[in-house]
């Protein structure tokens, strides 16, 4: 979903505020927030996917007001519920996709925009980039957050130079790189 | 987590009532808080993760072949210093070299290398560095302390999938046979996102 | 190095894992912090938390290092009259017997 979670680029947001001496939980309920979660993913109440996805789904004025461990209980709150704390042994059939690309390869990102969750950055869709590495393979969040199959694809380490992301706003002497399953690529045929 | 205390379905062990017993005449006798115990247990706990990596930066800046160890099977080089509390995810350690920075960032959540950094700082998870780092790593870095000029190229690492990153920074100048434990020592969690360089302090020279 | 790091570093034979604390169980978390957060306080002294602790793990040189640590934190409160035998017992079997199972 094009949702405010995916901030790669976006203005607006003022300067990086670092805490001196931050504790790790700033009151003793993050820090159970924070048990919870790891226990119920743990226990198969949902897959880390789906808590990304809940995460995401919170309107965009509360998702930017609230804190990182204000996030997660909310998507505690909204799984627990959607998932009537039934844990699912259910195991999603499982398709594996063939390695299409190599490194050296080039290609472009597919310009996609799904409605459901995706982890194709905005600023990443419809740039040419370069193959770097091959990882995983690992299973596709796209449809496992919608508990839609367990697709095992391959992850590439893709390289894009800042003008190609960036236009005449990129920094001199800049490359990034984003991680990006096998489906969110095509061949580069230019 | 420390919040574990309280409703054993199993009678608790003769050592975790005596410990429950402590802890609970302490505070109320108002000589402790929980709080105050708390606090102590996670800095141990939790707060010290980036030793971890620490080490292993340490270790590769005096062994070479360690360096090439683990730039090339990170997760091997790791074990080597009994480093296996991985998760499932992979990991990739890139180094800085003087032409060339890297730095880290998670535009879309905020994933970050827990089995070696611990967990991440709140500036991490916040939406300006998310935003910004990977349009204008530049000034980011600047606004944190760290100048690069224009001649060392900058890569920015959007760790959007299941792979996590760990930056191996450049050992300083100065401290020429240090020993593994002074040398962790000057590698912040920091310094291994990317977002500084590891620091001699004034009073080494 | 903070003061409370000093004080943790001058304990010999605390377990570790690659130079971290480990903690088998979540109540060596708890005696581990209490300790420290207590010798924070005026009127306790690290050292003096140490020597009994030295002496507690000569005492029983094959015992569990946390219950050696445990034992040793006990005998301070009780010499400084913090707690009496009494209450610790007392408040012990309560635990034990499940007639209370949270700490306040």
């Amino acid at each position: 979903m094009n949702g405010v979670h995916d901030m790669g680029a976006t203005d607006g947001h003022g300067p990086v505020i670092v805490e001196t001496n931050e504790p790790v939980f700033h009151a003793r309920w993050e820090g159970r927030v924070y048990g919870m979660m790891r226990r119920l993913r743990a226990a198969g109440l949902f897959n880390l996917d789906e808590f990304r996805y809940a995460q995401e789904r919170l309107p965009p004025g509360r998702y930017l007001a609230s804190s990182y461990y204000e996030r997660w209980l909310a998507a505690l709150e909204t799984l627990v519920e959607e998932t009537g704390a039934a844990i699912s042994s259910e195991a999603l059939p499982e398709r594996r996709a063939e390695t299409r690309f190599q490194p050296g390869d080039r290609v472009v990102t597919r310009n996609l925009n799904p409605r459901g969750h995706t982890r194709l950055p905005r600023y990443g869709r419809g740039r040419h980039g370069t193959i770097e590495s091959i990882h995983g393979p690992f299973t596709l969040p796209d449809t496992s957050a919608h508990r839609a199959g367990r697709d095992v694809e391959p992850v590439y380490t893709v390289r894009f130079a800042a003008r190609e992301l960036w236009g005449e706003r990129a920094e001199p002497n800049e490359t990034m790189t984003i991680d990006l399953w096998q489906r969110y690529l095509e061949a580069d045929a230019t | 987590m420390t919040d574990d205390h309280g409703h054993h379905p199993q009678p608790p062990s003769d050592l975790e009532a005596r410990t429950l017993a402590l802890e609970s005449l302490l505070v109320e006798k108002g000589l402790l808080t929980s709080e105050a115990i708390d606090r102590i247990v996670t800095t141990f706990e939790r707060d010290i993760g980036p030793l971890l990596g620490a080490r292993a930066v340490a270790h590769a800046w005096v062994d070479p072949a360690y360096k090439a160890r683990l730039l090339s099977a990170p997760k091997a080089a790791l074990a080597e210093l009994g480093i296996t509390e991985h998760q499932v995810e992979e990991l990739v350690v890139v180094e800085n070299t003087p032409a060339t920075h890297n730095v880290i960032v998670c535009t879309l959540c905020s994933c970050y290398p827990w089995a070696v950094l611990g967990l991440p700082p709140t500036w991490y998870k916040s939406a300006p560095y998310r935003s910004r780092v990977v349009i204008e790593p530049r000034v980011v870095l600047h606004e944190m302390g760290l100048e690069l000029p224009d001649e060392v190229a900058i890569r920015v690492w959007d760790s959007s999938a299941d792979i996590r990153y760990l930056v191996l920074p450049e050992r300083p100048a100065g401290t020429e046979g240090w020993a593994e434990d002074r040398l962790a020592a000057i590698v912040t969690r920091d310094t291994m996102i990317g977002v500084a360089r590891p620091a001699v302090p004034d009073t080494a020279t | 190095m903070s003061e409370v790091d000093r004080r943790v570093a001058s304990v010999e034979g605390l377990p570790r894992k690659n130079g971290e604390l480990v903690f088998e169980a979540p109540w060596q978390g708890r005696a581990f912090g209490m300790a420290v957060a207590l010798t924070e306080r005026d009127g306790y002294e690290w050292e003096e938390f140490r020597q009994r602790l030295i002496a507690e793990i000569g005492r029983g040189p094959d015992d569990e290092y946390y219950a050696s640590w445990l034992r040793a934190f006990e005998k301070l409160l009780l010499d400084h009259d913090s707690l009496t035998a009494d209450e610790l017992a007392s408040r012990t079997s309560e635990f034990r017997a499940m007639e209370r199972d949270e700490v306040f």
